[in-house]
């Protein structure tokens, strides 16, 4: 992807960072549009979208600021790659708009469609300078389940419409036949249509600005700019590879199942770092799965590896092609992370946060400044569905999991926070939960003792009490329970979530960790757990003031820091 | 005499400005703040002002008392009190990680810790209605234990409390009886909006500084009647308006944003006097650059505010001008980072060191430094003469950190770095004002951008061009602008009610129903606490899209029927979004009322005060970017030039504390008030 312009010119250093922050400035004016007009929970609550910039050849130019951290690795550039293959860049109009979800090609769940629209600057509009193109998490595109997603899908086929590089406007008129497909190929046309609406808007105004930006300055200076910009990027990510030892560092993991078995999921990895390069590879990744957890290439793999690599090496840099130019991928075919086109993906990020924690646990000597023990690691996500008391209306109600986050050098571990594959991503109000769900949460608190011991101790999960008010389907996603986040030198491992439910009738109680439809009636009783991060340094090196604090805080029992840290500490 | 005098204790000097109302003289003084007595610094300004309490008939008062105490964590020791099962909703926020990057994040600490808050039995369901009754023997129980804790004040707080506060009054009720003489309050005489997290901490946030407020507020009371004080005493609310001693006791959270926001209340009284609906009030000083935003004669009023910022801090829900800010003022340090890209701020030099060419020990260059490299700040008369610029020093620095690492050579290479940096700067300080417009769907060249603050008029032109902003406005004195401004403040009363339904014949009369009840309530604590004869009021409703999360602010009439007020949407959402959905129903989310009673104002007219004899206009070289060279410029001392006086640029204006440039190409003319109109 280091393609130099032919007709690369001089920018002067002002220009450039003129340049620099109208780019950046474009994409975050557009993200800002978009969550405010959108129409479902995806985009304005969990920010399950990105907006960017790619380039003539498809390098990613900019991307906004926000939105969650499994697209900001660039979630938009191998969708205009393909729209380029097919349809050749003389075939790509101003005016015109495409979309593609394709498992193929973006490699993630069909729910994830990206729009993008050619930017023309120049006279007459004359000159291809790239793409401004959305992704969009969308709502529901058929297959078998509600919201096209569930753990009983073993094929791409049962998760919904694939498109691929189709033309939703060409040359600035509305393809109706495209529209009609994606109307009658979905559950929610209400939401899902607004919500393009929205997207489409956001292409348009961001097309519009960047061609403004470009022209001021002219489109060879432009790109020349962009060019630059990413270099820069480069050359400041390979000077912070520099810094890191020399070595082949190795971690391991595993997740609990697929989804559908009981068999484990191996996540190994080696991260090599050579100089001013790292490479991940994922040789040793566990197969494709028969659940629905797989990812593609771009999607998964490389997905994966360049957000574990911004998280602890280009912290500072933004999302761009120059940043992640030292980074190589090594990832032969039909992996977890680089499933076939038809594997199933309905819950394709799920080993995601679980990748990133290997990644960061390979790196302990290499960085013990930097890294940190690991974090809950699982979505811990619950949903209760059903239909509604009276009208007999269906309704879904998503309730995120937050957990404990790993230990550092500096300080103890923080959260209840979503994970790593998460970001500015908040938490529903309970009192929006409760006028519109038929149930009532009886307790929302901080859960003692999760967090792993340490000379920093991992931050805690949390304890949600769910009373059921009318009869309902409850979904769940629980994972890394008998692989618990770990702690790093020395630190011990933080607790595992789970589910507990306790019968009105029976009185009997049930621990769960994955389900799609566990019935629930009036006055049941479901409890949520969430994990806790793992620690950082051997427990008995905790400043006893930090465990006095936590024995008068109650994050910890007197038991557990008995256990945790010997009655000589807590002398 | 009779003085209208506006007090403002900032973080270095307590100001103050005084007005006559007989003879229309304005009088400036300035004193050290006094942490250990704040009344201290005020009385010395008095002094210095000579001017006594006893002549002072009005004396509005900006503090920055409560952020300080929310930044520097020395509030009171509070206590929580929420409904059985949420004591640590403070705590666990809302799960989310605003830099996403960053492994190690961290969110502020709650304002109070686990081991003060507590629980009691009680619970209202989500239609208000009671699950669990308040159980006051374990209230009684819980005050016994706060007692021997020794805190200084309270929060209550109860789930689903802003469909039925009974519990909540009941428990404060309660409490002020069991524990004379500690602060109790409660989240829904705060805020009768719904969100758990957010109205648990607004509570949490008062109980934090409630004690520390009241104990100031009433010993400043006190000193000033000791003094011969008999006019009103009102405090510098963060909504714009005049807050009474009583409310400002019950609810000090109501002052968190009280320093910044004279600036804008002085824009927005310049621009009605003036005629100008629309305008963008921007704000340059040594550190920062503020703006905000007057639509349509109305500040955008935001009622979530997060203290110590959206990444770490915590939200208040207290309504707080929308002003966006950004590092970079007069003193932000021009650096090279190390691919040598260029960056301003947002690090200051701040007014120790100061800029290189102040002489007091900076060493690396600044915004103000490339103005006087480029010379268009005078050298010889930097504030009146009072302070010599070294420019000798600044070309010395820019070169030394930033032309000579680029390859930019010699003098012509100063030149051009030094108008590199100010071109960042407007960059970066256009980037909030579009935050404030653009993002909210405003265009900015349907605005006036009025400019003060010491740095502001030499960087307007710019920023407007940048904004394709057709008119910039100067006020006289924009040194002193924010000051003027706090004495233009009306009383003023915001209150906000969740209110959910869907736009129809039937939920519109209900709006007006409970418009009347919430006015009828605001007049009559205005009447209370003003004595004010005239209320006037301002109605906005928050609307979306069924199916939508995020509501715009539409103003509707009190009595609009369901037509007018789905035409109002429509107009305000086309506006922001480009397009409308005529099919799809709209709801209520929220209902606002903002209540104003009119102060007796200065005569803006009054307001420019030469400061020293007028200096002769003369003619120095000036570098302009958009010439790309020198030009001779004609320089002028502003109060020199009579009303209607007009010109071309290039022109440079100066007077004590500002300097404005008008580069070539744009006209220039000066206004009925002394101001400075530039047309860009």
């Amino acid at each position: 992807m280091n393609a130099v312009q032919p007709d690369r010119v001089e920018v002067d250093p002002v220009t450039l960072e003129v340049v620099r922050h109208g780019l950046i400035s474009i994409t975050n004016q557009i993200d800002a549009n978009i969550t405010r007009t959108a129409f479902s929970p995806y985009i304005y609550e969990y920010k399950d979208f990105a907006v960017g910039i790619v380039g003539a050849d498809g390098q990613l130019i900019a991307q906004c600021t926000g939105g969650i951290p499994v697209f900001v690795a660039d979630s938009v550039g191998q969708a205009v790659r393909d729209g380029l293959a097919i349809h050749g860049a003389e075939k790509l109009h101003y005016g015109d708009v495409l979309l593609c979800n394709h498992a193929g090609v973006q490699g993630q769940h069909l729910n994830n469609t990206v729009m993008y629209t050619p930017i023309y600057a120049g006279e007459n509009r004359s000159k291809l300078i790239g793409f401004f193109a959305i992704n969009v998490h969308w709502i529901d595109i058929g297959g078998a389940a509600v919201g096209s997603i569930s753990f009983s899908s073993t094929d791409i086929f049962m998760e919904g419409l694939q498109l691929r590089s189709v033309k939703l406007w060409s040359k600035g008129e509305r393809v109706d036949d495209m529209y009609s497909v994606i109307e009658n190929n979905t559950r929610f046309p209400h939401e899902l249509m607004g919500d393009i609406a929205a997207q489409l808007a956001g292409c348009f105004l961001g097309r519009d600005l960047t061609a403004a930006l470009a022209d001021k300055y002219g489109s060879a200076t432009f790109m020349s700019a962009v060019e630059k910009i990413l270099d820069q990027c480069e050359a400041a990510t390979r000077e912070k590879i520099r810094a890191i030892p020399d070595g082949t560092y190795k971690a391991e993991a595993f997740l609990d199942n697929d989804g559908l078995s009981d068999v484990r999921v191996p996540i190994k990895l080696a991260v090599i770092v050579s100089g001013d390069e790292v490479t991940v590879d994922f040789s040793d990744m566990s197969e494709q799965v028969d659940g629905c957890i797989n990812s593609g290439y771009f999607g998964g793999g490389r997905t994966t590896a360049r957000v574990a690599f911004k998280y602890l090496i280009a912290t500072d840099e933004p999302a761009n092609d120059g940043t992640f130019r030292p980074l190589k991928v090594i990832l032969p075919e039909g992996k977890l992370l680089s499933a076939s086109s038809t594997a199933a993906m309905g819950l394709y990020s799920i080993p995601f946060p679980t990748v990133i924690d290997t990644f960061i646990k390979a790196l302990e000597k290499a960085l013990p400044e930097s890294v940190t023990g690991g974090h809950f690691g699982t979505f811990s996500s619950i949903r209760f569905w059903g239909k509604r008391p009276g009208s007999g209306a269906p309704f879904n109600g998503n309730d995120s999991g937050h957990g404990g986050w790993g230990a550092c050098a500096t300080h103890d571990g923080a959260g209840p926070f979503r994970t790593m594959a998460h970001g500015d991503t908040r938490m529903i109000p309970i009192e929006l939960q409760e006028s519109i769900y038929p149930y009532r949460i009886e307790e929302f608190s901080l859960r003692e003792d999760s967090g792993g011991a340490g000379r920093f101790r991992g931050g805690l999960g949390f304890r949600k009490r769910y009373r059921i008010l009318s009869p309902c389907k409850l979904w769940a996603n629980f994972d890394r329970v008998q692989c618990p986040p770990w702690g790093v030198f020395g630190g011990s491992p933080g607790k595992p979530g789970k589910v507990t439910i306790v019968k009105n009738v029976t009185g009997k109680t049930d621990v769960l960790y994955k389900t799609d439809d566990y019935p629930l009636d009036n006055g049941d009783i479901v409890i949520v757990e969430s994990g806790g991060g793992g620690g950082y340094g051997p427990p008995d090196e905790r400043p006893p003031e930090l465990l006095k604090r936590d024995l008068l805080r109650g994050y910890i029992t007197r038991e557990a820091a008995e256990a945790d840290y010997g009655s000589r500490m807590l002398a | 005499m009779s003085y209208a005098v506006a007090v403002d204790i900032g973080g270095t000097f307590t100001d103050l400005v005084a007005y006559d109302h007989a003879t229309h003289r304005v009088i400036y003084s300035k004193s050290p703040t006094t942490y250990s007595n704040l009344s201290e610094g005020i009385l010395d300004c008095f002094a210095k002002a000579r001017v006594t309490p006893d002549e002072v008939t009005f004396l509005s008062h900006g503090t920055t008392l409560v952020i300080n105490a929310f930044i520097q964590r020395n509030g009171a020791r509070a206590a929580l009190l929420t409904s059985a099962g949420f004591r640590d909703l403070l705590e666990i926020a809302r799960g989310n990680r605003p830099d996403p990057f960053d492994l190690q994040y961290q969110r502020d600490e709650p304002l109070i810790p686990r081991e003060l808050r507590f629980e009691v039995p009680e619970r209202l369901d989500a239609n208000g209605e009671v699950v669990t009754p308040l159980d006051i023997n374990a209230l009684e129980h819980l005050s016994e234990k706060l007692k021997e804790l020794q805190v200084e004040s309270v929060a209550v707080f109860f789930m689903n409390s802003f469909l039925n506060s009974a519990h909540e009054e009941a428990a404060t009720a309660g409490l002020k009886r069991l524990m004379p003489g500690v602060y109790i309050t409660h989240s829904t005489e705060l805020t009768r909006e719904r969100y758990e997290y957010e109205r648990c901490s607004t509570v949490a946030a008062n109980a934090y500084v409630g004690p520390q407020v009241n104990r100031y507020v009433r010993q400043l009371e006190g000193d000033l009647k000791g003094q011969g004080f008999e006019g009103a005493l009102f405090m510098m609310g963060s909504n714009g308006g005049l807050l009474s001693v009583d409310r400002t006791c019950r609810q000090p959270i109501g002052l968190v944003e009280s320093g910044p926001i004279g600036g804008c209340i002085g824009a927005s009284a310049y621009a009605e006097y003036l005629g100008f609906k629309n305008v963008v009030a921007f704000d340059m000083g040594g550190t920062t650059a503020k703006c905000a935003l007057i639509d349509n004669g109305q500040f955008s009023v935001e009622s979530t505010y997060y203290a110590n910022g959206y990444v770490r801090g915590f939200p208040i829900k207290s309504p707080v001008i929308n002003i966006v800010e950004v590092g970079s003022g007069g003193g932000s340090i021009a650096w090279l980072d190390r691919q040598k890209r260029l960056h301003i701020g947002p690090r200051s030099a701040g007014s120790m060191p100061g800029p290189v060419s102040y002489g007091r020990g900076g060493t690396e260059p600044t915004v103000t430094d490339a103005h006087l490299v480029l010379g268009r700040l005078n050298a010889n008369r930097f504030l009146g003469g009072e302070m010599k610029l070294d420019v000798e020093s600044a070309k010395c620095a820019i070169l030394k950190s930033i032309a000579d690492p680029l390859g930019y050579q010699g003098a012509d290479g100063i030149v051009k770095m030094a108008d590199g940096i100010l071109s960042i700067a407007t960059v970066v300080m256009a980037g909030a004002i579009r935050q404030v417009s653009i993002e909210h769907g405003l265009d900015p060249r349907d605005f006036v951008l009025i400019t003060y603050g010491g740095c502001g008029p030499l960087h307007a032109s710019a920023l407007a061009h940048e904004l394709s902003i057709p008119m910039v406005v100067i006020p006289p004195a924009p040194g002193n602008f924010s000051a003027i401004g706090m004495l233009l403040a009306d009383a003023r009363l915001d209150e906000s009610k969740t209110f959910i339904g869907t736009l129809d014949e039937m939920t519109a009369r209900s709006v007006t129903q409970v418009y009347e009840e919430m006015e009828t309530a605001a007049r009559s604590a205005l009447e209370k606490e003003f004595g004010a004869k005239e209320v006037l009021f301002e109605h906005h409703v928050e609307m979306r899209y069924r199916g939508q999360r995020h509501n715009i602010k539409v103003p509707i009439g009190k009595n609009s029927d369901h037509l007018a007020i789905r035409q109002a949407f429509e107009r305000d959402y086309k506006r922001r979004y480009g397009h409308v959905d005529n099919k799809a129903v709209a709801e209520f989310q929220a209902i606002h009322l903002s209540a104003f009673a009119r102060q007796r104002r200065p005569d803006l007219a009054y307001l420019p005060q030469t400061i020293g004899t007028p200096v002769a206009p003369y003619v120095r070289p000036v570098y302009f970017g958009n010439r790309g060279k020198v030009v001779e410029t004609q320089c002028f001392d502003r109060y020199s030039l009579p009303p209607g006086f007009a010109g071309e640029g290039p022109a440079i204006l100066e007077e004590y504390g500002s300097t404005t440039v008008v580069p070539p190409g744009d006209r220039y003319e000066i206004g009925a008030m002394h101001e400075i109109r530039i047309h860009c």
